[in-house]
């Protein structure tokens, strides 16, 4: 009784909404609001993947990553990658690995670096050099690196055609590529380079004061990690054409799923990177770490510009969600299993599998799995703990800092996974990004800023809302004393969801699911 | 056990410790008093690392400790019992608690000896911070300090706000678990600090200006009545 008493706006705010819903669905004939409603849930799905990273890092961290939205879009750049071009994927790897293991080197490095006593003037010079140095070598050495990958000048070698002749069975990846110089210099440049750049690095991390040392145990494990990085990048180029066969020879759906699990855990990475490097020296001026977030997207954006070109192309369905031919559109799921049908049947209407059942589906997944690791996990109690008081946490003997890195990669994990899942339904485009991270904000701000379960609830409510304007703008809605149905325009879909919010936040200023402070 | 000698605190711009020193017996529970604003609860976080000094020097068993993370300071066996007590609303009890765990366990040993001194707490266990009240609040706070082995606890204000009943319960239990704790008490409350210190320190604006046996402090009134406002 007391809580329907607390939470009485609340319940009469989702009662109201779900009144809404009601009449917005009574005059539809059945199929057509349920695929209306799964479309819905499905944005709402691939909103919810951004909105949650967003919610638990401002929760946590009070950091506003704007990045975000620009982090959904690379994950689904290097899905589609992956899935397409895992060719150039391996080739790529070794360079990467390479840079990698000299760049985790980097704490070990300061160690030594601080331990040196230089003349005043090179102490301050020496970091600058190292780093022109790193960067000029390590340019010049990937730039003769054998890369096989696409051609942005020649459309018949472009990631367009190429999508296309995924699609279409007809890709034949170029032959692998050969080095031009000699292997040794070229691959003994990207180590000599990242290398320098690792020193410079550590040259630039000496001069912070409060920088703690690694422990024994930390300097063994970076030390391990590095080695077998490097041992890694070795084993990626000698067994690189085997390996490429193989995964050419994988069907699109293993690849598929082999895209996303990849995609996520590289965004995790980037995400962790990404924290370590520049957002942690900013915990004390949040506006700098704003302004950050925001610059990284906009270099984010040249980046996928640069690498995959400005024009929209296709992540084709994966062939289990693909089939168009015999038994299909599906009328049962074991006609489904059996034909793999890219749509099934339900109530008469046609419900496509990828785009409004397989998003959805992992969107749940999803929302467990973090709902789980909030609820039943010590890092969910440490996280639920901080989003209250950080302060508090770390006098209990938490190295708060450290959950920081962990929740950031999460985020990003989460963005990029949500990138790579929306390739196929929404196609890549370079505003992907923008768009999926201004209906994130809305959706968190509906759901209340911090809340995880506002998140998925906002996400969905906007998902809803801007799928069934879009149905009424075909449909029309019959409004009295007007000879014609009101047709809403499309620029009333994006509208409606920012009139939700204001709407929300003026009787719950705290949003859905918000708590007051 | 613990020794702070001249400490110097910012908070912004403001220079709120202009030289604390105190020295805290190991097994002793030494009482740090002074006025609102003078700086008290200041000292118990500049030690704790959460506001960390700009000069001095705070030593804990032999360790030079100023500068330090608050967790690795927390982590050498400090526990601390903050102002309004923190605790997490949207954690049960028994979450509340389990985060204060050091090593995994920590919270089982200590199961028993936590609810004898506050038998509360067992009913209370599945709900959550937010549900309880300012005492049950304050009980769950300072048993939280106590799941790990601290060998001092920072106790700030532990009985503001509350009931006469709650408070003699309070006194108790910080008096039992002093028996094998040192504790650093900040208390507004003269004659709560008067039963469970031995020793005192006052601080007035910023700066150390008085300290000694609490038994010697009771009978100087003109002391009491001249920084702690009390008669």
């Amino acid at each position: 009784m007391e809580w329907l008493l607390e939470n009485r706006t609340r319940l009469l705010t989702l009662g109201i909404l779900i009144v809404l819903f009601l009449l917005a669905i009574s005059g539809m004939p059945a199929e057509e609001w349920v695929i209306t409603a799964l479309r819905g849930l499905a944005l709402g799905a691939l909103t919810f993947l951004v909105a949650a990273g967003l919610s638990i890092i401002f929760g946590l961290m009070d950091v506003l990553n704007l990045a975000h939205g620009e982090l959904f879009m690379l994950g689904a750049y290097m899905g589609w990658t992956i899935y397409v071009r895992p060719d150039t994927v391996i080739d790529g790897a070794t360079p990467f690995l390479l840079i990698a293991s000299l760049l985790v080197l980097v704490p070990l490095l300061t160690r030594w670096v601080r331990s040196l006593t230089l003349p005043d003037l090179v102490d301050k010079i020496w970091p600058w050099v190292g780093l022109a140095a790193g960067i000029g070598l390590l340019v010049f050495a990937l730039f003769q690196y054998p890369l096989s990958t696409w051609d942005l000048e020649n459309y018949a070698q472009s990631p367009i055609s190429n999508a296309i002749a995924f699609e279409t069975g007809t890709f034949q990846s170029p032959p692998p590529a050969e080095f031009e110089a000699s292997p040794v210099l070229v691959i003994g440049g990207v180590i000599v380079g990242s290398g320098l750049l690792a020193l410079a690095a550590a040259g630039f991390s000496a001069r912070q004061t409060t920088l703690r040392q690694p422990s024994p145990t930390q300097m063994r494990n970076i030390a391990i990690v590095s080695g077998g990085l490097f041992a890694l990048a070795f084993v990626v180029l000698a067994i690189n054409n085997p390996l490429t066969e193989f995964m050419l020879g994988l069907g699109s759906t293993p690849r598929f799923f082999i895209a996303m699990a990849l995609a996520s855990v590289t965004g995790a990475l980037l995400g962790w990177t990404i924290e370590v490097t520049m957002i942690r020296p900013l915990y004390d001026r949040p506006i700098y770490q704003i302004m950050l977030t925001l610059g990284l997207g906009f270099i984010i954006l040249e980046l996928v510009r640069a690498v995959w070109g400005r024009p929209e192309f296709q992540m084709p369905r994966p062939a289990v969600f693909a089939g168009t031919g015999e038994g299909c559109p599906a009328t049962s799921i074991g006609d489904l299993v059996q034909y793999q049908c890219a749509t099934i049947e339900v109530l008469g209407g046609r419900v496509r599998m990828y785009n409004e059942v397989f998003i959805i589906i992992v969107g749940l997944l999803v929302l467990g799995a973090v709902a789980l690791l909030l609820q039943r996990t010590r890092l969910g109690m440490i996280i639920r703990a901080g989003v209250q008081d950080s302060e508090m946490v770390e006098a209990l003997g938490i190295n708060v800092r450290q959950v920081f890195s962990q929740v950031f990669a999460l985020g990003v994990g989460l963005a990029a996974l949500g990138g790579v899942l929306a390739g196929p339904s929404l196609g890549l485009s370079n505003g992907m990004g923008a768009r999926v991270l201004l209906l994130a904000l809305i959706a968190l701000a509906v759901g209340g800023l911090t809340s995880f379960s506002g998140a998925a609830a906002g996400a969905v409510l906007i998902g809803l809302l801007q799928q069934f304007i879009i149905k009424y703008g075909q449909i029309g809605i019959n409004v009295p004393f007007m000879a014609e149905p009101f047709k809403p325009s499309p620029p009333l879909v994006p509208a409606s969801s920012v009139l939700l919010m204001v709407v929300i936040l003026l009787i719950l200023p705290q949003g859905l699911f918000g708590r007051k402070e | 056990m613990l020794e702070v000698r001249d400490i110097h605190t910012y908070i912004g711009q403001f220079h709120v410790l202009e030289g604390v020193s105190l020295s805290v017996p190991k097994g002793s529970i030494t009482a740090l008093l002074g006025r609102n604003g003078a700086g008290k609860t200041t000292t118990l976080k500049t030690i704790m690392g959460i506001t960390p000094p700009t000069q001095g020097e705070i030593v804990y068993d032999g360790q030079p400790i100023g500068g330090l993370p608050s967790f690795e300071i927390a982590q050498l066996g400090i526990g601390f019992v903050p102002e309004h007590r923190a605790i997490f609303r949207d954690l049960t009890v028994r979450e509340n608690l389990r985060l204060a765990e050091r090593n995994r366990g920590d919270f089982e040993r200590k199961e028993d000896l936590i609810f004898n001194l506050f038998p509360d707490l067992k009913r209370l266990i599945r709900l959550r911070g937010t549900n309880l009240s300012g005492g049950q609040q304050q009980m769950l706070s300072v048993a939280r300090a106590l799941v790990p082995d601290n060998r001092l606890l920072l106790i700030d204000e532990p009985t503001e706000g509350l009931a006469p009943v709650i408070i003699e319960q309070l006194i108790e239990a910080i008096r039992q678990l002093s028996a094998e704790t040192t504790v650093l008490l900040v208390e507004q409350n003269f004659l709560v600090a008067q039963t469970l210190a031995e020793y005192y320190v006052i601080v007035e604006e910023g700066q150390t200006v008085k300290h000694g046996m609490m038994a010697d402090l009771a009978e100087d009134e003109e002391t009491i009545h001249r920084y702690l406002g009390a008669a």
